[in-house]
């Protein structure tokens, strides 16, 4: 019995001192799992999002990116699931689905610069800054905007630059940008960030609560600086009469 | 127990009991449209209300205990609703709920859950109290039904009264009050054993909900509402605070980030919005009131889709702000130098904003001499005959997007064929109206817009609509033009320049080319021409045939503007990602679903489970009458869904001859529950003074009246709305209450009637009536929705009747068995 005994708590001590990498190797088990969910769902919406899988890069961001550091520990079991979470401050870490989309719309580049209206969790931000050289993020919650420069600052994000302040006007000090993310609920679409955006650049506008997304606006500036909007449905949801 | 001992009911005490019962169940419908969405507030009350039926299990069960200690029960259990009221609440608003999330996380089904249990008790004890009072003195059955009755009725009006004078959380605590008061009223009537210890402990509960802190009911607005939301940006201020029964209005500045609420504003616009003040209602769907310190300020107004009849119309003199809200239409009418302006805002309180309490803000002095706000809806007002070069409709509080589909079970009157027949007879020659609505993707709202116009044109007589529209297209919003004359080359010009110099498309114009059609805001198609098209120049209109959502005309009938549901679209609905299907469809509908699915397995459990227990009871002859108890079953689910069908139907009725959803409400409960209960009081003078064989004439007289009289108002009431809707406030609230009452007094009757006759034969089960009475009028509320939505509200009326004919003839069988 003693033996037994003491065979049982060595047993759970390796356990124990195991577990942080049982974790890691689940999370990126998990993360695999996450990225099959996302390309499954860009398989049920080619039809509305004009291609039948994301850019590889993109992809490959997905995978990379820690995606249960950003989600708060309580919900970290279901960080990779193919779903919105609360982070609090009445604020969500988007679907992963919905990320990889959005990213995608962007057509990221090496040596590019992107910028983010709306924090949040950073999570966004993360997935930007292993595409492009330079992330510009900026926050209206000031609390927010401080947890989430610290996260990214322990996670080694170093070519993400934050901010708290009003996205309404962008940022100026360096633009122009390649292209904007805009994650704030607009009634309209802010001139001066149309002003700062390239030509030939892209602006992604989420519209919806923060747990559906009902469609994605992509506004573009063609190189002689016309600007149209494209909106683009999420969701495997046909919206127009039988034959299209 | 003997009748020597308790001569009398407590009639005040049910009166008061009443009477707190029904405004409390309003009070959580506010109360809850505040902290989530009203949807919600919706399906939980729905379901909450199943307290009745639950407690007509309970005592069907437990009866002989039960009226053994009538006297104290009766006390306990009314003390009971008074704390539960106030308790019940403060836990629930301390779940971690979140509306929003229940598609994702399973856990808040738990979380509902355990809502509908803590929100069913207050409602148990109230039927409680009030079916052993039934049992009780069972010889004074419409009596007590009638004092029943008419307290709800005032309780209806007074929680509208309370509600306008405090807010919510302190309505919250008075109505506990009244509720243990009301058991005070009751010690005359009975004999209680411990009277002194009794009446202590009713005076230390009501101390103990006096003392409650207050921070336990101070409201906690889900963390996703845009006021929570923006109340966590930096230095941002609550400025104002006003409550009413209607909605919540909270005024916010944030002199930090600024507000910039533009709905559609164009790319091409050179300046923003000014300084503004956020406006929430029920921390929601937020406008703006602009800062305005000099017109070039307004210059962005001019950069909306909504100012496109401006720029056609050759000189307008005067104009007309429908739904005026806080004003943005008025400013964009200001820019535009028209000389008179009227205005229409139901909701006051929006119009004291930039009238009174922020007027200098929104530099209304200089506005005064030129704008007359009147408070009343755009139908009411366009029932009079003024004449206006421009009428206009801007868009509602927020956007489309962020609500889409929560809004789906409103009925809304000023969007109906009806409706733009009469903004169409306020134009003056050459005159233009104009309607801005939100966009939605994919396209809704504005669809179904278009087809109710060419609707209300082609009722006006107007045989060529696709000559008279012009309608236009921004990122997020569209402005719809329609005139009752051909548009001129002129206008049609003017429509093309400012589209384009606005870089807005271009959804209808007579002799519009496809490729102006998808320029700027790139759709996958170009739904709102294809639509429009189809609309006006397919016979078949297939278009609209075979879209998924539900774009048909909108009528007085069926006034759900806000629901595109298509049952045929369902299949597809269901084979999506549930997250996913919902996010397209909108949750309104929905949610009524669920509402119906969850209130009528709830309601079969409550309504059968007390059979097995009746069963079990060998020395029982009705257990051996089956029949008998299906006929029980028919005759109570009948009359219950059929009250509420009609008083539904009515509410909607009134909510267009009151201009005011809240004095429908009001008006309609108050006069139905109090003619009823006078109905009902007239029952038992009969029945007191006449055999029992005139209980199936009386019965068979009041479904005669009840078919006989909805019939005629279903005919007639369409023909005098418009003259009702034209006379003084007060005269359409008597004219309403007039029209209420003949056919809710005989309403009142058959419920104490088919008490009446079960008392002769197996009082055991009144309460089980009782019970599947209540169950019946959850289940109605619901069902009356889904069938107005498919066959509008002259069509439920019709249901109802049908359902009191069952009613009759069930009662008829059960007297033969």
């Amino acid at each position: 019995m003693p033996i037994k005994h003491i065979k049982t708590r060595v047993i759970a001590l390796l356990v124990f001192l195991s577990s942080g990498l049982v974790m890691a190797d689940d999370y990126a088990r998990q993360r695999q799992q996450m990225l099959s969910e996302i390309e499954d769902g860009v398989l049920t919406t080619s039809k509305y999002i004009d291609k039948k899988s994301f850019d590889m890069q993109v992809m490959q961001a997905m995978n990379t990116v820690p995606r249960h550091e950003f989600v708060p520990e309580l919900m970290r079991f279901k960080a990779y699931e193919n779903q919105p979470l609360p982070i609090g401050y009445g604020q969500t870490i988007s679907q992963p689905y919905i990320v990889a989309l959005m990213t995608d719309l962007l057509q990221p580049q090496p040596g590019q610069r992107v910028l983010e209206i709306g924090t949040g969790s950073g999570y966004q931000a993360a997935v930007l800054s292993q595409l492009v050289a330079q992330v510009y993020s900026i926050e209206i919650i000031e609390e927010l905007g401080k947890a989430t420069t610290q996260l990214l600052a322990r996670l080694d994000y170093d070519n993400i630059e934050t901010r708290f302040a009003d996205g309404y006007d962008g940022w100026s000090e360096h633009a122009p940008f390649d292209s904007i993310i805009v994650t704030a609920a607009i009634s309209h679409i802010p001139p001066p960030l149309v002003q700062q955006l390239k030509k030939g650049g892209r602006m992604v506008i989420p519209v919806g609560t923060g747990f559906q997304t009902q469609y994605l606006t992509l506004v573009e500036k063609d190189m002689s600086g016309t600007i149209t909007t494209r909106q683009i449905l999420p969701v495997s949801f046909v919206p127009f009469t039988g034959g299209h | 127990m003997t009748d020597k001992q308790t001569p009398s009911p407590p009639l005040l005490s049910v009166f008061i009991l009443s009477a707190s019962a029904l405004a409390y169940e309003v009070l959580l419908i506010r109360l809850f449209s505040i902290i989530h969405w009203h949807h919600f507030a919706f399906m939980v009350i729905s379901i909450a209300l199943l307290g009745y039926g639950a407690s007509g299990s309970f005592i069907t069960v437990f009866r002989r205990r039960l009226l053994a200690h009538y006297d104290s029960v009766f006390i306990s259990n009314i003390v009971l609703f008074g704390l539960s009221s106030i308790s019940c609440f403060i836990v629930v608003q301390q779940l971690p709920f979140n509306t929003l999330e229940i598609l994702w996380d399973s856990s808040q089904w738990q979380r509902l859950l355990l809502s509908y249990l803590l929100l069913t008790l207050p409602f148990f004890f109230v039927a409680n109290a009030l079916a052993l009072t039934i049992m009780r003195f069972h010889q004074h059955i419409p009596q007590v039904y009638g004092f029943d009755l008419i307290g709800a009725g005032i309780g209806a009006v007074l929680v509208m009264v309370l509600l306008q004078i405090s807010s919510p959380d302190t309505v919250l605590r008075v109505l506990a009050i009244c509720g243990i008061a009301a058991s005070l009223f009751a010690l005359s009537n009975l004999s209680i054993r411990h009277r002194q210890i009794t009446v202590v402990t009713i005076v230390l509960s009501m101390f103990a909900v006096v003392v409650l802190p207050q921070q336990w009911l101070d409201l906690r607005l889900s963390e996703y509402k845009g006021l929570a939301q923006t109340l966590l940006i930096k230095d941002t201020a609550l400025l104002l605070r006003h409550s009413s029964p209607v909605s919540q209005t909270d005024v916010v500045q944030s002199p930090l980030v600024p507000f910039r609420h533009a709905p559609g504003m164009s790319l091409q616009s050179p300046s923003g919005p000014p300084e503004q003040l956020a406006v929430f209602r029920d921390g929601d769907e937020m406008t703006a009131i602009d800062h305005v310190s000099d017109i070039s300020s307004l210059e962005y107004h001019d950069y909306m889709s909504s100012a496109l009849p401006y720029h056609v119309h050759s000189g307008p003199q005067n104009a007309l702000i429908l739904a005026s809200s806080t004003g943005a239409q008025i400013l964009q009418a200001r820019l535009h130098e028209i000389p008179w302006i009227d205005a229409v805002e139901p909701d006051k309180q929006l119009s004291l904003l930039i009238t009174d309490v922020f007027a200098d803000y929104y530099d209304w002095p200089s506005l005064k001499d030129r704008v007359r706000i009147h408070t009343i809806s755009p139908r009411g007002f366009a029932a009079a005959e003024n004449k206006y070069d421009l009428v206009i409709m801007g868009p509602s509080g927020g956007s489309a997007g962020g609500s889409a589909g929560v809004h789906a079970l409103s009925s809304s009157y000023d969007y109906t064929v009806e409706a733009l027949q009469s903004y169409l007879k306020l134009l003056a020659p050459e005159g233009l109206l104009s309607i801005t609505l939100w966009t939605s993707t994919p396209a809704r709202g504005n669809l179904k817009l278009f087809a109710t116009a060419v609707s209300a044109m082609k009722k006006a007589g107007l045989n060529h609509p696709e000559n008279n529209i012009a309608w236009i297209r921004s990122w997020n919003t569209a402005t719809l033009l329609l005139k009752n004359t051909s548009l001129t080359p002129e206008e049609i010009n003017k429509v093309r320049e400012f589209s384009l110099s606005r870089s807005f498309d271009l959804a209808w114009l007579p002799g519009i080319q496809p490729h102006e059609a998808n320029r700027f805001q790139l759709l996958q198609e170009p739904v709102f021409y294809l639509a429009a098209q189809s609309i006006l120049e397919d016979p078949d209109n297939s278009f609209s045939g075979q879209y998924k959502y539900d774009i048909q005309a909108s009528t007085d009938n069926i006034p759900y503007f806000n629901n595109y549901f298509r049952w045929s679209s369902l299949k597809e609905l269901l084979s999506l990602p549930a997250q996913a299907g919902i996010s397209m469809i909108g949750v309104g509908y929905p949610t009524l679903l669920v509402t119906l699915a969850q209130a009528s397995v709830a309601a079969f459990v409550l309504i059968l489970l007390p059979l097995l227990f009746v069963q079990s009871d060998k020395n029982n002859a009705v257990t051996k009458a089956s029949g008998r108890r299906r006929n029980i079953i028919i005759y109570y689910l009948a009359i219950g869904l059929a009250f509420l069908f009609i008083e539904l139907a009515f509410i909607q009725k009134f909510t267009l001859i009151l201009s005011q959803p809240l004095y429908a409400i009001a008006v309609a409960l108050c006069a139905f529950l109090i003619f009823s209960g006078l109905g009902s009081l007239y029952a038992e003078r009969r029945l007191r003074t006449e055999t029992e064989s005139i209980i199936p004439v009386l019965l068979r007289r009041a479904v005669s009246l009840i078919g006989l009289i909805t019939v005629i108002y279903i005919a007639v009431l369409p023909l005098i709305s418009g003259t009702i809707m034209a006379l003084p406030e007060i005269a359409r609230i008597i004219s309403a209450f007039i029209l209420a009452a003949p056919l809710a007094f005989v309403m009142g009757m058959p419920f104490p009637l088919g008490l009446a006759t079960l008392q002769q034969t197996s009082p055991h089960l009144i309460p089980w009536a009782w019970g599947i009475n209540g169950c019946a009028s959850v289940l109605s509320a619901i069902l009356a929705v889904l069938l107005a939505i498919e066959i509008g509200f002259n069509g439920v009326m019709l249901c109802a009747v049908v359902l009191y004919l069952i009613a009759w003839l069930s009662h008829r069988a059960y007297e033969n068995q």
